[in-house]
């Protein structure tokens, strides 16, 4: 049953179908939170995000118009809605805590390193400005084609190229820049 | 140390990144963050608000349709409004389990990844597994409306969205009783209550120092928390009588109380019916904290012990599915039943409705005629997976009373208590629901009350006054506000009321205004046919106040008796120091709860009032549970002073 596709779901969801609109929104809710959680690095604001989402998803979906795959058009909800978050609210918080992780004994010492990394490597990212963060993230974070970035950023696929290029350059200086 | 190893390890792991800079050596570093598992409550959260936006919508669009032709209105009344959803509800169920197993399959390996970097698929898009087998449940969502997250709007700031877990209960809207005029509406009907559930609520609400939701406060079960010693009837041929008193009103001096107490027999000792139990547990993610799992597990421990050898016990728990975890099992073999018990943990979302399902279907395979067939359910009532509607789960549990087995519904936690579900149920159920905040609460309804939790000696007890307008110009009911029934329901022995457990008070007052009062709140009408007031019309019986009948059937049998008695002036007290105890404690009760709901009737009575009325009144109070009452009100006070400042 499990093998609608999403698009099929959709058409069956803006028909009126609830089953159908659950099923697309359980089946994308972990996608949704983790690039929620990669963007603000914050649990809570994670899964404020992937709710805003999801809302939004239902009451956009009669607009979807099927010229893109749907994931890429849920990228694109996530990625507005990530946005506004940060702008209209945490703005004005310190993300200190983000990306924060618990150190346990289950841990190694190699692993806590790499995620030693992880972490401020995304903490980097978070001072990058948003289009080439957004970049970065979609390309290297969620394994999208440049395409495919494109499409969801709604830019020429030369433009996702050149961010993650300045990006890269940026992220190389401050990670120098910090040792 | 540690910490200096972890350092250089970064530096190592760095160090290679940055010589080289490739893609794909940064791509292995983004994964490598390790990212929290999101709230089992926030994921169905997210899930209830999602499908309320979409329900919305559609429901918009059903108006449009509607206004837009006749044939389209028509088709969709015979559909029997929402047909889609109707058609769908077996399948729905299917899909929306086999996704919430398969999320809670993905759980652990997300927690995999946190412990070692695994390849990008566990990272990848989630969850298009093939999960087909799953049993029919459908979504139902928590009917509250009140609870917001914090989630941002337009521009403006609202700093760390936080938890408020306080607005999350869920509570039935309660609008006090209207002061009646006899002459219009002489009669009074309604079902009795013998739920506690408001009461230690309030308390829990009280303790935290917060005065509880108004609509938390359903005064009928404050006062039928405690115990009265009403005289019991003579013999034991009725199964209970009703003791009735006329007092001055506490709180008004120009109007009276009228209290009536019912108390019903005990259980005589060792000819206690067969129990067969079905014990229906939410092991949901939301029933994790201790006051929830593990505190129902010591009191169903508890109740084990108060249960006789050849008493029947089976366990039914459900979260996102449904299952028989222990075979009815004689209490004889304790040990057994309790390992299961202590066997349970927590997790996953909460499929109620398939639940009490399976939980009926037990009771009833295993049902004893001459024993006592209870299903009991302890949740916190947030059932969002399973039957979507409360009225159809409502529905369900009406039909089954008809098969003979009872319901009772013990409610646990707060923050998301859905309180008007478990009154719901339970009173459609054949059933009580109560409250357990505490070991000391489980304690009072499954030991100390375990009779009156277990063996019903009266069905559907309805109560039924008429008031003389010769005496009485305008009464009020206190509370019972969700139990009013129509005048001709009384005589209507298919219309559900409730039942009174062995050793069970029930109390009600009315406050009534004399009929030669100057204090009446409605004023005559102008072109009204002026009527004598007082005694001068003839054939009328002036020295009584009001008729009071009660109609109830005993267990198992399908026609109602009847109890008659004049409210005479023969029963009235002029002097509030002489009324008894019981009827003085009860009627403190009643103006505590009617000031925590900021009810106009009690005037200028205050807290203080209630603890210098019921503090004399307190009697024996053996369990001390009166004392506790007392404090509570002391504590209304202070919650209250911090509101206002």
């Amino acid at each position: 049953m499990d093998i609608d596709s999403d698009i099929e779901l959709v058409q069956r969801s803006v028909s009126g179908d609830a089953r159908a609109f659950e099923h697309l929104v359980t089946r994308h809710y972990l996608t949704v939170y983790r690039i929620s959680y990669k963007w603000c690095g914050v649990k809570q604001d994670a899964e404020d995000i992937a709710q805003e989402v999801f809302i939004k998803l239902a009451r956009k979906l009669k607009t979807f118009r099927q010229k893109s795959s749907f994931t890429t058009w849920l990228y694109r909800i996530v990625i507005n809605t990530a946005k506004d978050f940060t702008r209209t609210c945490a703005t004005k918080r310190a993300y200190e805590s983000a990306f924060a992780f618990e150190h346990g004994p289950e841990n190694p010492g190699s692993l806590q390193a790499n995620h030693h990394a992880a972490a401020r490597l995304y903490k980097e990212l978070a001072k990058l400005p948003e289009k080439q963060r957004m970049a970065i993230l979609l390309v290297l974070g969620e394994g999208l084609s440049h395409r495919e970035a494109a499409r969801v950023l709604s830019c020429p696929e030369a433009t996702v190229s050149w961010r993650i290029f300045q990006a890269r350059k940026k992220l190389k200086k401050s990670l120098e820049h910090g040792r | 140390m540690e910490d200096l190893s972890g350092q250089e390890e970064t530096q190592k792991v760095f160090g290679a990144w940055e010589i080289t800079m490739k893609n794909h050596e940064l791509k292995k570093l983004l994964h490598r963050i390790p990212i929290p598992e999101p709230d089992e409550k926030a994921r169905e959260r997210t899930l209830n608000k999602a499908m309320e936006a979409f329900d919305q919508l559609k429901k918009a669009d059903g108006e449009r349709i509607k206004g837009f032709s006749l044939l389209n209105r028509l088709r969709r009344k015979k559909l029997g409004g929402c047909p889609l959803m109707r058609k769908s509800f077996a399948v729905t169920a299917g899909i929306a389990f086999s996704l919430m197993l398969l999320i809670a399959v993905m759980i652990p390996n997300f927690s995999a990844y946190r412990g070692a970097p695994t390849t990008k698929d566990t990272y990848n898009h989630a969850p298009a597994a093939k999960h087909d087998v799953a049993p029919p449940t459908v979504r139902s969502r928590p009917v509250s409306g009140t609870f917001e997250r914090g989630f941002p709007e337009g521009k403006k700031q609202l700093g760390h969205p936080s938890q408020e877990y306080v607005g999350r209960d869920h509570f039935e809207i309660i609008t006090p009783n209207p002061v009646k005029l006899v002459k219009e509406e002489p009669v009074s009907t309604f079902s009795i209550d013998v739920d506690t559930a408001s009461y230690a609520f309030v308390r829990r609400a009280l303790h935290t120092g917060v005065l509880p939701q108004k609509d938390a406060v359903r005064i009928e079960e404050l006062i039928n928390y405690f115990t009265y010693e009403y005289p019991l009837p003579r013999d034991r041929s009725a199964p209970f009588r009703p003791t009735v008193t006329v007092i001055p009103t506490p709180w008004n001096s120009d109007t009276k109380l009228i209290h009536i107490g019912i108390k019903g027999f005990d259980i005589v000792p060792g000819k206690k019916q067969r129990s067969n139990l079905v014990f229906l547990i939410d092991v949901s993610g939301s029933m994790k904290s201790p006051d929830k799992l593990p505190l129902l597990k010591n009191a169903f421990g508890m109740l084990l012990e108060s249960l006789d050898p050849q008493d029947v016990v089976a366990i039914v728990v459900y979260a996102g599915a449904a299952g028989t975890v222990l075979e009815p099992t004689p209490v004889q073999e304790k040990g057994r039943i309790l390992a299961t018990l202590d066997s349970l943990s927590a997790g996953g979302s909460t499929a109620g409705g398939e639940g009490i399902r399976q939980a009926y279907a037990l009771a009833e395979a295993n049902f004893d005629p001459q024993g006592v067939n209870r299903v009991i359910l302890a949740t916190d009532g947030d059932f969002n997976v399973g039957i979507r509607n409360p009225e159809e789960l409502k529905g369900f549990v009406e039909r089954k009373r008809r098969s003979g087995v009872y319901l009772t519904v013990l409610g646990f936690g707060q923050g998301n208590y859905n309180d008007a579900l478990m009154q719901k149920l339970a009173q459609n159920g054949n059933g009580t629901a109560a409250y357990i905040d505490t070991l000391n609460e489980a304690r009072k309804v499954l030991v100390d009350e375990a009779n009156a939790t277990l063996f019903p000696i009266a069905n559907d007890v309805k109560i039924q006054i008429e008031f003389n307008p010769a005496r009485v110009a305008e009464y009020r009911l206190i509370g019972y506000e969700t139990r009013l029934l129509r005048r001709e329901d009384f005589k209507n022995d298919l219309v559900d009321a409730g039942d009174i457990g062995a050793g069970h008070s029930i109390t009600a007052l009315y406050e009534i205004t004399p009929a030669d009062s100057n204090a009446r709140l409605i004023d005559e009408l102008r072109y009204g046919t002026q009527e004598p007031v007082g005694g001068d019309r003839k054939g009328e019986k002036t020295d009584e106040y009001a008729f009071l009948k009660i109609r109830f059937k005993l267990p198992g049998e399908k026609a109602s008796r009847v109890i008659e008695t004049p409210i005479g002036l023969d029963v009235e007290y002029t002097s509030l120091a002489k009324v008894p105890v019981a009827v003085r404690f009860a009627s403190a009760v009643a103006a505590f709860g009617q000031l925590l709901r900021g009810d106009p009737y009690v005037k200028d009575f205050t807290y203080q009032d209630v603890i210098v009325l019921a503090e004399p009144a307190r009697g024996r109070d053996s369990f001390g549970l009166r004392t506790e009452f007392l404090n509570l009100v002391r504590l209304a006070m202070t919650a209250r002073a911090m509101g206002n400042t």
